[in-house]
């Protein structure tokens, strides 16, 4: 976890220049972090480690809510219908405010004026992983594969950040694989473990153990640069395809959020992302934390949404 | 081998104090949440996740664990005494259960429920010793060709579950099956059904169906029956326990319950409410008794009871020794796990055994515990059948919407939940069983899931189901399982009797 302290501690550097407001507590209610997946998973899991310092660091009382449903969106439209006091908050990622807009005709929310996006949590990155006594080795051995004898990959669900790599690699490498939706992670890597899957894309640091202990083999990553996880692992970028895509987490409440709250919110935050243990647990996940400030936390979202947008629809999984 | 050793240093790590008590907290508070309807294992679960950060990983475990199993004890409390599962998998429990309640029985239904409830975890934490690392492999022999075939067995068995006539249990699994349908379709994303309501898209809860169907259908049925009395005036206590032909009955139900309840445990993904639905509609086909399922039969209760149990500890065995979890609340044991550093994987039983055989061990003082606690609670919960309807019905109206309400936390499905309880209603009415329904509801959406991707895997082959060895063998049960019951049915009616199935009508 070396890597982690230059970056932490230009972040130190980069909030106290920037702080205008103390971390603190901000409302004497206590908070709600709604979570758009039940309990359990990453998202999940990161809620509650910032529920759990609010309150041991700040005294800010805060517990987990989750509404999972309907791709993100059931939590993400409830959020919007709450008053901006601080007192609701959303763990956003890419599937409300990213994949939502572009998958389904109709939002009953607005992904940007109907938030104020607070701050960015950081990023995991999917790559793509195959059989390991497969005798493929390189991305270019694995399309020669798929032009042949053709090849059945496993993603975590239509319309899931995994199954819109697989159609970027689809599209960006002239290929066609074929695509078999599970609901998570879980049940492909089992099939992909038992033989019945060829290949599957997932979030790397999730597989470490499986990679290191030879069940699985990463061919190439998503990510804009190679991961301090393994560093071996060529990114898709490198090997002149420009496909990046990463899953992203952050902090978000209702629009119309007083200003000076949000900078406390978000200063509160980055003062936790940049506690020792914190920073050790995401590191575990395969998340990398980076500063946004709320304005450009505001701008990135937009950008993912018009960057995937294409490639949602090419990938034809909007909704019908 | 060294199972003897495991299992005696886990007793010792299990009964230190700190483990005991944390195993008492688990079973008593999944008790009392179990009997809360519509609230399940995993909203405990997620609440008690914070306290893990604060204790030992093994005492964090084994309270998760004791919540877990503890809730599938208690879930049929609810069933039996009022008709509404207090937890999913206790659904099949109320098809008996109740009306031995209505039959002023329910003391006795309440000690088989406990009764088979321990036999059942008993004997899934035997199998989970001595079989966990071989389960594992079975596992992951299990592909999706694998799971369709064993789905469309268990569905075959259902198909006989109701007592009425087979027209109108065939067309009950049918209706079961579309209505799984409803939502979006996991591999196109199409949505089916959802009248373009956003609360649609992920398709009906079973929670919601089973306490309409059961819970608010009953109510609205006997609300005009009877407004003033109480489902049982007089208590006869000497009917709190189960005479010597009642003993007998349960034995061989709880051992056949736990043992499709162990298999089905260890299946990821399959979980509790299909081993009791799979349970039920075997012991249908094999039990002597089988003219009295539906209507009261000890050995209705006994075998779900007896399978779910085995389930919740045989469940273990996937998301320890391969990091699978077959539910939401063993992706939050994964999720606690992880938070201490601790990966689940083949490698858990080796490098963390003591945890591994102190869970185990925990299953039997955890069970023990929970006999305890029961039986002599019996009484009290029989009592409860005294209160006068004025008072029961507005109180069970009240948990049942706030059970459902905390599902999604979406007034939406309290409205769902009036819709499927005039459908029992009319249900009951017109003489159909949600039995079946239910068994189609919970069994179609899965066998389609598995089917679809395994079409997908062999790339449009269907001869994949017969030529892949484990799927071949049960797809010809299936087929002989078939046979011989159109043959018995057909015997029995050149002999000149009425069929079975027809008995009642």
């Amino acid at each position: 976890m070396k890597h982690l302290v230059p970056l932490s501690a230009a972040a130190i550097l980069l909030a106290t220049t920037a702080a205008i407001a103390e971390p603190g507590k901000w409302t004497d209610e206590p908070v709600r972090i709604v979570v758009t997946f039940p309990p359990g998973g990453t998202s999940d899991l990161i809620a509650r480690i910032l529920a759990q310092y609010f309150e041991s660091e700040y005294g800010q009382k805060a517990v987990v809510d989750n509404r999972p449903g309907a791709g993100g969106t059931v939590a993400a439209d409830y959020v919007a219908q709450q008053a901006p006091d601080g007192t609701t908050l959303i763990l956003g990622n890419n599937a409300p405010f990213t994949i939502a807009p572009t998958q389904f005709e109709t939002l009953p929310y607005k992904p940007l004026d109907g938030f104020t996006h607070i701050a960015y949590l950081g990023a995991s990155t999917p790559a793509l992983f195959v059989q390991p006594d497969s005798g493929i080795t390189t991305l270019d051995e694995y399309i020669e594969k798929v032009k042949g004898d053709g090849i059945t990959y496993g993603s975590s669900g239509v319309g899931s950040i995994t199954h819109i790599l697989g159609k970027a690699v689809d599209i960006e490498l002239g290929i066609e694989q074929i695509h078999v939706p599970y609901q998570g992670s879980a049940p492909a890597i089992q099939d992909f473990r038992a033989g019945v899957l060829e290949a599957y894309y997932d979030m790397l640091a999730q597989n470490r153990d499986l990679i290191t202990g030879g069940e699985t083999l990463p061919i190439a990553l998503a990510a804009p640069e190679r991961s301090p996880l393994f560093p071996e692992i060529p990114t898709f970028r490198e090997l002149g395809h420009d496909i990046v895509v990463e899953n992203w987490t952050g902090l978000s409440g209702p629009a119309g959020m007083d200003p000076a709250m949000v900078q406390t919110i978000h200063d509160t935050v980055e003062a936790i992302m940049d506690m020792q243990p914190v920073i050790d647990q995401l590191a575990q996940w395969g998340i990398s934390h980076t500063e946004m400030t709320s304005e450009e936390f505001t701008t990135f979202v937009g950008g993912t949404i018009d960057t995937w947008a294409p490639l949602i629809k090419a990938a034809n999984v909007n909704g019908g | 081998m060294d199972i003897i050793t495991g299992f005696s240093q886990g007793l010792m790590v299990a009964m230190q104090p700190e483990n005991l008590l944390y195993c008492f907290v688990g079973v008593f508070l999944g008790t009392f949440i179990g009997v809360l309807p519509g609230i399940g294992s995993m909203a405990a679960i997620s609440m008690l996740l914070p306290l893990t950060f604060y204790l030992d990983p093994t005492a964090a475990i084994v309270m998760i664990a004791g919540v877990y199993y503890g809730a599938e004890y208690g879930g049929s409390i609810a069933s039996i005494l009022m008709n509404i599962p207090g937890t999913p998998s206790s659904s099949i429990t109320c098809i008996d259960g109740y009306p031995m309640a209505r039959e002023g029985r329910a003391g006795i239904a309440l000690f088989t429920s406990a009764i088979a409830s321990f036999g059942g975890g008993i004997i899934g934490m035997v199998v989970m010793a001595v079989l966990a690392p071989a389960l594992a492999t079975l596992a992951l022999n299990f592909g999706p060709t694998e799971y369709f075939a064993v789905i469309l067995l268990g569905l075959v068995a259902a198909s006989a579950v109701s007592n009425g006539s087979p027209v109108k249990g065939v067309a009950m699994v049918a209706a079961g099956l579309m209505l799984g349908t409803v939502g979006v379709d996991i591999t196109t994303g199409a949505e089916r059904f959802t009248m373009g309501i956003p609360e649609m898209r992920d398709g009906v809860h079973l929670v919601i169906v089973a306490m309409g169907l059961f819970g608010v259908g009953e109510l609205i049925t006997s609300i005009r029956a009877n407004a003033t009395g109480a489902h049982q005036n007089d208590i006869d206590y000497k009917k709190f326990y189960p005479t010597r032909a009642e003993w007998k009955s349960m034995f061989g139900p709880i051992w056949r319950g736990a043992g499709i309840g162990s298999f089905f445990g260890a299946l990821p993904g399959t979980g509790q409410t299909v081993a009791s639905a799979v349970a039920y509609a075997v012991e249908k086909k094999v039990s002597p008794n089988r003219a009295n399922f539906g209507k009261g039969a000890v050995e209705g209760v006994a075998v779900p009871e007896s399978a779910n149990n085995s389930a919740t500890q045989t469940a273990f065995i996937p998301t320890l020794t391969l990091g699978v979890p077959g539910s939401a609340s063993m992706a939050l044991v994964i999720g606690a796990l992880m938070m201490y550093g601790i990966v689940p994987g083949p490698r858990l039983l080796v490098d963390h055994a003591d945890l591994f055989w102190g869970l185990v061990a925990s299953f039997l003082i955890g069970n023990i515990l929970l006999l305890i606690l029961n039986i002599p609670m019996i009484g009290l919960w029989v009592r409860l059948l005294r209160i006068p309807y004025k008072y029961m019905y507005p109180t069970i109206i009240v948990l049942i919407c706030m059970g459902v309400y905390s599902l999604n936390n979406n007034v939406f499905d309290i409205w769902l939940t009036l819709a499927f309880g005039w459908a029992g209603y009319l249900m009951k009415l017109f003489r159909f069983e949600p039995a079946p329904f239910l068994i189609g509801f919970v069994l179609g959406p899965m066998m389609e899931e598995q089917l679809r991707r395994a079409m997908l895997l062999s790339r449009g082959d269907p001869t994949t189901f017969l030529t892949r060895p484990i799927s071949g063998t049960l797809i010809v049960i299936t087929v002989l399982l078939l046979a011989w019951s159109i043959r018995s049915a057909l015997k029995a009616r050149r002999q000149g009797r009425a069929m079975p199935m027809l008995s009642d009508e």
